[in-house]
């Protein structure tokens, strides 16, 4: 009997030493190669583009990059002048107001520019791969916010109910 | 000289009998020859009655047949490295997904 246990307890190391080595040996001839240089390899492997769709969408998001990053050069500044203005002192001046809606105004410009940009892509890719493209940027960029808001707004985010004093 | 079948030697030769059997070493038992023997005796009973556990012999002989050791070897093989090589695609889908969202949609926006 010890010995029927110690052939089985042997077999056991064995399989998990051989599912260990091919497991890796697996993940180290898969493909893939984790950062690479195109930043719409995604698109490509996500959403089976061809070369003549990948090569339209490029187009358009090399035009829209220079767009993106001015936006966010502004939204920068007017974050750094916000952050000025408030000072070391306790109270908060009229200027943060101010450059608060400058900000909330240049966020807005720049994601209706960004979904501008995904409805323009996802036109460019084959019928049900554009729709599965914008749905799945919609949800990725604004369901963020919706989460944090349906969180602060649900009954337990108790620090929002005004109770009377 | 006649023997007998089945013996050595023939009656007759009694002095080469007893010159035989004079010449038979006598060996010398080690002490407590006897208690060890028992002992040991005792112990291969209680082996014998040791309670077995057949489900664990048979999976074991069953373990050890090399068309099932061959067949065992293959499929773990081949389903770890399948799960390996599964596992490294997805990681990287996952790394080219957040490489394209870093560069449409700046953190500051989501």
């Amino acid at each position: 009997m010890r010995r029927s246990f110690l052939i089985l307890a042997g077999l056991l190391l064995a399989s998990a030493a051989i599912v260990l080595g091919s497991f890796h040996l697996g993940a180290r001839m898969g493909g893939g190669a984790g950062r690479t240089a195109d930043d719409l390899e995604w698109l490509r492997l996500e959403f089976h583009l061809g070369e003549p769709e990948l090569a339209k969408v490029r187009v358009a998001h090399e035009g829209y990059l220079p767009v993106c990053r001015s936006y966010c050069e502004r939204i920068a500044a007017a974050t750094a002048e916000m952050v000025q203005a408030l000072g070391p002192g306790t109270n908060v001046p009229p200027l943060v107001d101010q450059k608060l809606a400058e900000i909330g105004a240049l966020r807005a410009q720049c994601q209706a520019a960004m979904l501008r940009h995904f409805a323009e892509v996802s036109r460019l890719m084959p019928e049900p791969e554009g729709r599965r493209y914008l749905a799945e940027m919609q949800r990725l960029t604004l369901g963020a916010h919706e989460h944090l808001e349906h969180s602060m707004a649900s009954p337990a985010g108790a620090s929002h109910e005004h109770h009377g004093h | 000289m006649k023997t007998e079948p089945g013996t050595l030697v023939g009656n007759e030769d009694q002095p080469l009998r007893a010159l035989l059997l004079s010449a038979r070493p006598a060996p010398v038992l080690p002490p407590r020859f006897k208690q060890e023997v028992w002992r040991r005796i005792e112990r291969a009973e209680v082996a014998r009655e040791a309670p077995s556990v057949p489900w664990l012999e048979v999976l074991v002989g069953r373990l050890l047949r090399p068309r099932f050791l061959v067949a065992g070897l293959a499929a773990l093989v081949v389903v770890s490295g399948t799960a390996g090589a599964l596992e490294r695609s997805i990681a990287a889908r996952t790394a080219a997904r957040a490489q394209y969202l870093a560069a449409v949609a700046p953190n500051t926006l989501r």
